[in-house]
């Protein structure tokens, strides 16, 4: 049996009781065992959670009681993610035998849909910082070429569905970290807009910037477990009470008549992206536009002035949250988190308040321009993955993200694969939505997947 | 928009102001994402217009 499906094909074989979940994680946790010493995507397999996890959802599948399309699927979640009596370490020394009492909010709820966990993923420390080699686990490795990054703070999670040890799991992103890891892993990765999925229990890195979100194969893998993923939660000040759509809803309906503004000034020229990566945006933007879509360039801001201003509302978070520790343990944290947040220091409280000044004018301008609009594009990442010894410092200071807009704003982001470049490693565009539109989001995403018969190839390793 | 730079002495103060003592080393791996992050610094700074104000929100749209 292959352990290359998607959710949607896994769970559509469980229900016609033609895929036994039992079988199905048997499969993934053999894929762990051969494959992850080379990757380290997981921090901790959990294995008779798993194997009591799928026996439950082989006994509803037979009953005729299955919970949904996720019950059964093997997912695994990011280390900053609680689970009740289960390590959770933020991959970072202070938190190395940290046994939470009580599972994440969007814990339980992919439990409760009968998700089964294979384990805690590594990501760079406390959500911010990575590549480091300075912490008590290695950093993971990207399945197209181990030698290279994966980009983060998702890492595990994007190297873990790109080598098909799992077919989903949870991200958080606050400057771009799910959309970072599946740009360079060739997956797929949605930031949903901010209040639609719980942060209450995921170790935070920024209040204002931190979504919970979905990593997978495909944009319809992400909405099945985003489905899964959102609602309101009291205990999480940011979340919003409103109805949850179907996320899938709209898949499959084309994009016909959607109106997409390409902000080609954020990658050609506020910050360069390699030409396969400028290439492969052109070419999708011909296809939605044969495909009957209206396609137009827009500006916006600089990407800088984004940036700027998330970095530094970031940084300054961080420290409000890190601060008693890093004064108390300043080695005890690696050095790229430590040396990064730190920085904090030097900003004044006018300058604080000039940048949320600025965001405010920043939301505005983004939902003006939305106004006309049912997708922004944008590229992901600047290009294919760079060698993972060879990531500078600081390296996501110097040039301008084109992931932050969207944490600034908290507009819906996906990014999805595009092809690959000169290298042969992956390469992406992010497609952005309107707050709350995830369903067309994912729409637009899901049409250009479709139509991509390289979406099948996968890493050379993980066949 | 004009870039203030920083040394090591002013970053040094900076940090124990915020009850990081570090040694001069440590101070010094800072020093080049400092002089970074006063780009970003000078850009929020630039002028902006009265109505700019903290409060943030956004419009649900309506079905």
């Amino acid at each position: 049996m292959s352990a290359m499906l998607t959710i949607a094909e896994a769970a559509r074989r469980i229900a016609a009781k033609q895929l036994s979940p039992v079988e199905l994680v048997k499969t993934h946790l053999d894929r762990i065992r051969r494959l992850d010493p080379g990757l380290n995507a997981f921090l901790l397999v959990t294995e008779e959670r798993a194997l009591t996890d799928a026996r439950a959802a082989e006994a509803r599948q037979m009953s005729g009681a299955l919970r949904g399309r996720l019950d059964g699927i093997p997912i695994a979640h990011k280390d900053i993610y609680n689970t009740a009596g289960i390590r959770t370490t933020a991959h970072s020394k202070l938190l190395e035998h940290n046994v939470p009492t009580r599972d994440a909010h969007t814990v339980s709820k992919w439990a409760d849909a009968g998700a089964v966990m294979l384990g805690k993923l590594a990501t760079h420390e406390f959500a911010f910082g990575g590549p480091s080699f300075d912490l008590p686990w290695p950093p993971a490795r990207n399945p197209w070429n181990r030698d290279h990054f994966t980009a983060g703070s998702s890492s595990g999670t994007g190297a873990a569905v790109a080598a098909g040890l799992i077919l989903g799991g949870t991200g958080s992103d606050t400057g771009g970290s799910i959309r970072g890891p599946a740009a360079l892993c060739g997956i797929a990765g949605i930031k949903p807009t901010y209040g639609l999925s719980s942060r209450t229990g995921i170790l935070p890195l920024a209040f204002s910037l931190d979504h919970a979100g979905p990593m997978a194969w495909t944009a319809e893998d992400c909405g099945l477990l985003l489905q899964g993923m959102a609602g309101p939660d009291p205990e999480d000040p940011a979340s919003i009470d409103r109805p949850i759509p179907d996320f899938t809803a709209e898949l499959g309906k084309g994009v016909k008549g959607l109106r997409i503004g390409v902000v080609r000034h954020f990658f050609e020229r506020d910050h360069r992206a390699s030409d396969a990566t400028r290439a492969g945006i052109d070419a999708a933007m011909d296809f939605y536009a044969k495909e009957g879509a209206e396609v137009r360039d827009i500006t916006l801001s600089p990407a800088a002035d984004y940036h700027a201003v998330g970095y530094l509302i970031m940084i300054c978070e961080a420290f409000a949250l890190h601060g008693p520790w890093m004064r108390e343990r300043f080695m005890d944290y690696g050095e790229l988190f430590r040396d990064r947040v730190s920085l904090a220091a030097t900003l004044s409280g006018p300058d604080l308040i000039q940048a949320t000044r600025r965001r405010r004018m920043l939301c505005r301008e983004m939902a003006a321009a939305m106004e006309n609009l049912d997708i922004i594009v944008s590229a992901s990442q600047p290009g294919e993955a760079p060698r993972i010894d060879s990531v500078p410092k600081w390296a996501n200071m110097e040039k301008p993200s084109f992931t932050m807009p969207f944490n600034v704003t908290g507009f819906p982001a996906i990014s999805i694969c595009t092809g690959f470049g000169e290298a042969g490693l992956p390469i992406a565009m992010q497609l952005a939505g309107k707050p709350f539109a995830e369903p067309t989001l994912l729409r637009a995403a899901h049409a250009y997947e479709a139509a991509m018969p390289w979406r099948a190839r996968r890493p050379a390793m993980a066949d | 928009m004009s870039t203030p730079s920083i040394d090591e002495a002013e970053l040094n103060t900076m940090l124990l102001r915020a009850g990081l003592a570090l040694t001069p080393d440590q101070v010094r791996a800072i020093l080049p994402g400092a002089e970074i992050f006063r780009t970003m610094i000078a850009r929020v700074n630039a002028p902006l217009p009265r109505e700019a104000e903290p409060a943030l929100t956004f419009t649900v749209e309506k079905s």
